[in-house]
């Protein structure tokens, strides 16, 4: 599918009537951290603020990154985790987890962050009623790297994940190394045989495995689970999701080990089959208490390519052998695994098969749950942000601006929205309907829709039925 | 009564000491557990198996038996060959398999009789085997001679904790020199235990984080360098020999944390020991 060369950029829908309206924030390319109304105005630009991702703060504070690290020699690595006033005056940030001397280069302490990171006070990052994370004090969860090698996974250097809780006076409380718990992820030998020969080597410092590849790192927060005696959903366990490996996980924070888990294997269960293959997916966590859907697992499921197992005729190692070519977003029961909310190419409006590409991201993207029971979409390989209520209704979109200076690219990591008087340095912006427009008659300058056209009629023909013109069937018999 | 000798068909290190033994007139006979000899071994096992020490992966071979004494594994047979029981302390078990050899402390040795020891691993390094020292301090001048002679492959340091050194009667001076010289062999690992110490004002407690600090900045003052590969262990009370340190609470593996913090400020690599 060939996405269109022209389209517009900012926001393109908007129906205040229906969203939950505030501020987004997002990681714009080689630009830094941007606030925007719902309008698409640009409100503040925090310049070369990195971001992996950027989250708001109340009072206007905002957190990323000051660098990251050169990426001939590091895999994403950010150099710190900082937290930023409204002004840009850096008011607290982290960097001491390791030594880094790369080639030609002054050694510095790195945080070696990336892709999530949470303050205490919130456990997902986004607004919850009564859950403001703290702006002056409080222990930050941090999702990092570290470099090793580890025999019973493969004997190639891993870029491994930690999680690690740093205090507000910058030491190191706590830490988990993802590897240490290999043998409790339930990999079959199949995928286990080609982990040890392609652990997914990456280049970055040479080529190193970045074998599990956790994007998302979050607490449970309060919950009704843990309030019915289920200690597995303790309010201080953390969940995390592994990009390479398809595993969603929760951690016991006393002892680090798995306590609830899906994934690798989407075959093993009648529940995890029919809650289908997780593939690549990003953001998974558990949806805060106060908010609608409390207690379920959202999570954007990508689809594209990933995982470990048996060799297939798109996979001819066993590397990346799941794949599927579009993404949903779904929001499930972690104790039934039954599905109670999903968004896909079909809610989204379009065909099966030929439409299926509409919504596909095969990398980021996000999922935030809002407090009316919208749902804001970071689509991030489009560079697409967009709500949703629980029916599917699209209601506020916006495109990033920001491309690349290749041009090739305006994709956005992760999207947070936030309520107004996070940022009360700001008086509450205006609110201007963006009817859908009727993309039919939307032309650029210089091909005007012209009424008056030449009609031909044909002796003969009878008319057009209300379905695409495909070379196959539209209905895949699989689907249920 | 003649010199037996227990080996196992395939065992370098046995054929390493038998080799040891021919070269030196040394009349003994040997039982190959494997083969011949496995009745013969059994039987002496059941009549001392208090003094032969067996691991995991079995027992050490060889082993070695005058009538008077019982000997294991290829550094402690070859050392009381040359020495009797004159190699002054600094022989012990190897616990290392294939090429590596280990079980030499240099600090529990009498420094004066380290010609012995250094026999020991002459002969061992001739045959091929790499050799892994401890110390934890004492003695630098026979880490010296070792790292001068190249009769050593790795070093593994105790540094120890400075409110600790008196207590282990280590001189401040000579632990310096012997950080600076472990730090020179190719192969090497700096380590601290955090254990607990008695103050002069009689209370027991475990080393501070600042304490901790304070060593790994001796370390970089006798190295010059941050960047050593160091490593935080935790105390164990239940193995400790020391009577007044067996009540103390284990230190929670949360606490750890805040050491390394401390140690990484001058030690940029420390680790906790996992």
């Amino acid at each position: 599918m060939a996405a269109p060369t022209i389209f517009p950029t900012g926001t393109t829908v908007f129906d205040p009537e229906k969203t939950w309206s505030g501020y987004t924030i997002y990681i714009a390319i080689e630009t830094g951290a941007v606030l925007i109304d719902m309008n698409g105005n640009v409100v503040n630009i925090w310049e070369g603020l990195q971001g992996f991702p950027n989250k708001m703060l109340p009072g206007g504070y905002v957190m990323g990154s000051l660098g990251v690290r050169d990426p001939k020699y590091g895999y994403m690595d950010q150099t710190d985790v900082v937290q930023v006033d409204w002004d840009g005056n850096v008011v607290w940030k982290f960097d001491q987890y390791e030594f880094i001397e790369d080639p030609g280069q002054e050694g510095i302490w790195m945080a070696r962050q990336h892709h999530d990171y949470q303050r205490e006070g919130n456990p997902v990052g986004y607004y919850v009623p009564g859950m403001d994370p703290y702006v002056d004090k409080g222990n930050t969860l941090i999702l990092g790297h570290k470099n090793l090698v580890n025999q019973t996974i493969s004997d190639k250097l891993l870029v491994d994940d930690v999680i690690y809780e740093v205090s507000w006076d910058g030491d190191i409380i706590w830490e988990w190394v993802c590897s240490d718990h290999f043998d409790e992820m339930n990999f079959s030998e199949e995928a286990k045989n080609i982990l040890s020969r392609n652990p997914n080597m990456v280049i970055g410092k040479g080529e190193v495995g970045d074998w599990m590849h956790i994007n998302a790192t979050s607490t449970l927060g309060p919950n009704r689970w843990y309030d019915h005696g289920d200690e597995r959903f303790h309010p201080d366990n953390i969940i995390w999701d592994g990009r390479q490996t398809n595993i969603i996980a929760i951690i016991d924070k006393q002892s680090g080990k798995i306590v609830w888990q899906i994934g690798p294997d989407y075959d093993r269960t009648p529940e995890l089959r029919k809650l289908g293959w997780i593939i690549g997916q990003h953001h998974a966590h558990m949806i805060p208490k106060g908010l609608p859907g409390e207690g379920h697992i959202l999570v954007f499921d990508n689809g594209g390519f990933a995982g470990y197992g048996a060799p297939n005729p798109s996979s001819p190692t066993g590397h990346n052998n799941a794949l599927r070519e579009y993404s949903r977003v779904i929001e499930f029961d972690p104790i039934s695994l039954e599905m109670v909310w999903w968004y896909t190419y079909f809610e989204a409006g379009h065909l099966n098969r030929m439409g299926r590409f509409n919504f596909f991201s095969p990398l980021i993207s996000s999922v935030q749950r809002l407090p009316n029971g919208n749902t804001l979409i970071t689509d991030g390989s489009n560079g697409r942000i967009l709500e949703v209520t629980s029916k599917h209704e699209l209601v506020w979109e916006y495109i990033s601006p920001y491309f690349h200076t290749d041009g090739k690219s305006n994709n956005v990591y992760r999207a947070y929205r936030v309520p107004y008087e996070w940022v009360p340095q700001l008086d509450q912006p205006e609110e201007t309907t963006i009817p859908r427009i009727d993309i039919s008659r939307f032309r650029v300058p210089g091909a005007e829709w012209k009424k008056e056209q030449r009609l031909t009629k044909v002796e003969g023909t009878t008319g057009f039925f209300k379905m695409p013109q495909l070379c196959v069937s539209d209905i895949d018999p699989t689907d249920d | 009564m003649t010199n037996i000798i227990f080996t196992a068909a395939g065992c370098a290190r046995c054929k390493i000491t038998k080799r040891f033994m021919k070269d030196n007139a040394i009349v003994f006979e040997e039982f190959d557990f494997k083969a011949a000899g496995k009745e013969a071994f059994s039987s002496f096992y059941r009549a001392h198996r208090k003094n032969i020490f067996r691991d995991k992966d079995g027992v050490e071979f060889p082993i070695f038996y005058d009538g008077n004494v019982i000997k294991q594994g290829v550094s402690v047979v070859i050392g009381y060959l040359i020495a009797a029981e004159k190699a002054g302390g600094f022989i012990g078990r190897s616990q290392l398999h294939g090429e590596w050899i280990d079980g030499f402390n240099i600090s529990s040795g009498d420094p004066d009789r380290a010609e012995n020891l250094m026999g020991v691993l002459s002969y061992l390094k001739q045959n091929g085997l790499k050799i892994q020292l401890t110390t934890s301090g004492k003695n630098p001048a026979v880490l010296e001679q070792i790292l001068e002679k190249g009769l050593g492959d790795r070093v593994i340091m105790e540094v120890k904790g400075l409110a600790a050194l008196e207590q282990a009667q280590i001189d401040a001076d000579e632990q310096k020199k012997s950080i600076s010289l472990a730090t020179k062999f190719s192969k090497y690992q700096l380590f601290t235990i955090i254990e607990p110490v008695k103050y002069p004002d009689g209370q027991i407690s475990y080393l501070a984080p600042e304490e901790i600090g304070e060593t790994t900045k001796l370390i970089e003052e006798a190295t010059g360098s941050k960047k050593h590969p160091y490593e935080l262990r935790p105390f164990d009370p239940h193995s400790t020999d020391n009577q007044a340190f067996k009540a103390i609470e284990p230190m929670p593996s949360s606490v750890l944390f805040k050491y390394r913090t401390a140690a990484r400020r001058y030690q940029v690599m420390a680790e906790i020991q996992k």
